[in-house]
């Protein structure tokens, strides 16, 4: 774990601040989302809590409105400082598949996301890809490779997530700092060229 | 899982109605028997689904520390920066616990959410404290640029800073590509 020294201090606080900015990462519980904030990220992952809405599948029979309420969860982060003007967070969401979570929140404003996905538990990962799809957000599904080797080919995993060849599909180890550095480059390379095409 | 769905459900419905006094209004105020079993159901297992860790210890702070008031701070993105002025260094002694360490913690720029992080305050507990600090004039509060994400400077940047990132060898994005 690297420390970067932060620039210039200001006692008086009177300096602008680095441009924040960040890109979350989703997915099912356990495929690894604190593992690739923490390879990455120059602080210990930190979590906070955050609220959400949760929409209940039913609907509020004296309402007649989608059951609404207010849940907290631990959502973990990182930072790395790109330059001394420039920090990019990454916040690890958790997402359930059977809850439709509004991560309206979580995702205004970020560059794109990165879904993680366990290919031993493939269903886990369809609430945050219906999300971001749903939401514009440049993203791409990276399969953590836990062992290190893949029981099926790329062709099948995208065949059975049901996502378009537009949406990149990128192999990576959550625990190497490179690769994890390399998948969401995947996604910036696709924001920006999102935004030129603009 | 069936025979713990009743109680984690009433679990559940407190940690909501804990919540809500500065969320949202509370729209029941006691356990009837009736919409509340039926929301329990409706909604399950909440509020852990699938063993994401939901913390209840914090659940009723926030209500405590912001006494009920929700400010246009609930608003603020997590990324946004926050930085202590030399009034709040300055008011720094006369200030309360959590109002101290949020002025204290930022005299480096940092995020709510480093900084709810830090503080073990929920998120929103720091969005209204430091709406208030600011308007106090004690923090400066630094909203992210709205259209950084179509910001074709801001993006090429955040790349070359990122290829510039060596992975566990030392190497950086371009090192590792064939010459
Ligand atoms: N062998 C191996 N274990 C991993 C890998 N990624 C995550 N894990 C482990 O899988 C578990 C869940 O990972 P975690 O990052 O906490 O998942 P999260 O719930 O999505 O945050 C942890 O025990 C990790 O150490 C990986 O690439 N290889
Ligand atoms: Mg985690």
């Amino acid at each position: 774990m690297t420390t970067t020294a932060l620039p210039n201090p200001s006692a008086s606080g009177a300096g602008r601040p680095p441009l924040p900015v960040k890109m979350v990462i989703a997915g099912g519980f356990g495929v690894g989302k604190t593992t690739t904030v923490a390879s990455i990220s120059e602080i210990d992952p930190l979590t906070t809590e955050a609220s959400i809405t949760e929409v209940a599948a039913g609907v509020d029979d004296l309402t007649h409105t989608p059951h609404k309420t207010t849940t907290t969860v631990a959502m973990d982060f990182g930072v790395i400082t790109l330059d001394p003007t420039l920090k990019l967070y990454l916040f690890g969401t958790p997402g359930q598949d059977r809850f439709g979570f509004m991560w309206d929140d979580l995702v205004a404003g970020a560059l794109g996301g990165l879904v993680i996905v366990d290919t031993r538990r493939l269903d886990d990962c369809f609430a945050a890809v219906d999300y971001f799809e749903n939401k514009g957000l440049p993203f791409a599904v990276g399969i953590n490779v836990f062992d290190g080797n893949l029981d099926h080919d790329l062709d099948e995993v995208r065949w059975a997530l049901d996502i378009p060849d537009s949406v990149p599909l990128v192999l990576f180890d959550a625990r190497e700092r490179g690769s994890v550095r390399d998948a969401l480059l995947v996604v910036l390379e696709l924001a920006l060229q999102r935004a030129e095409e603009e | 899982m069936s025979g713990s769905d009743d109680a984690s459900g009433r679990r559940g419905k407190a940690v909501v109605r804990a919540l809500r006094p500065y969320v949202d209004p509370p729209e029941e105020d006691t356990p009837a028997p009736g919409p509340s079993s039926r929301s329990a159901s409706a909604s399950g297992p909440a509020p852990g689904p699938a063993g994401e860790p939901v913390r209840r210890s914090l659940s009723v702070r926030p209500f405590l520390v912001t006494a009920g008031r929700v400010t246009d701070a609930d608003r603020l993105p997590l990324e946004t920066q926050v930085i202590t002025t030399t009034a709040g260094l300055n008011a720094l002694p006369a200030l309360t616990f959590e109002q101290h360490d949020i002025v204290a913690a930022c005299r480096e720029p940092l995020s709510l959410a480093e900084l709810a992080a830090r503080l073990h305050l929920h998120l929103n507990v720091v969005r209204v404290l430091a709406g208030d600090l600011r308007s106090a004039g004690h923090l400066t509060v630094h909203a992210p640029q709205a259209d950084a994400a179509h910001d074709l400077s801001v993006l090429r940047r955040v790349i070359d800073g990122l290829r510039a990132v060596p992975d566990s060898r030392g190497l950086t994005r371009d090192n590792n590509r064939p010459a």
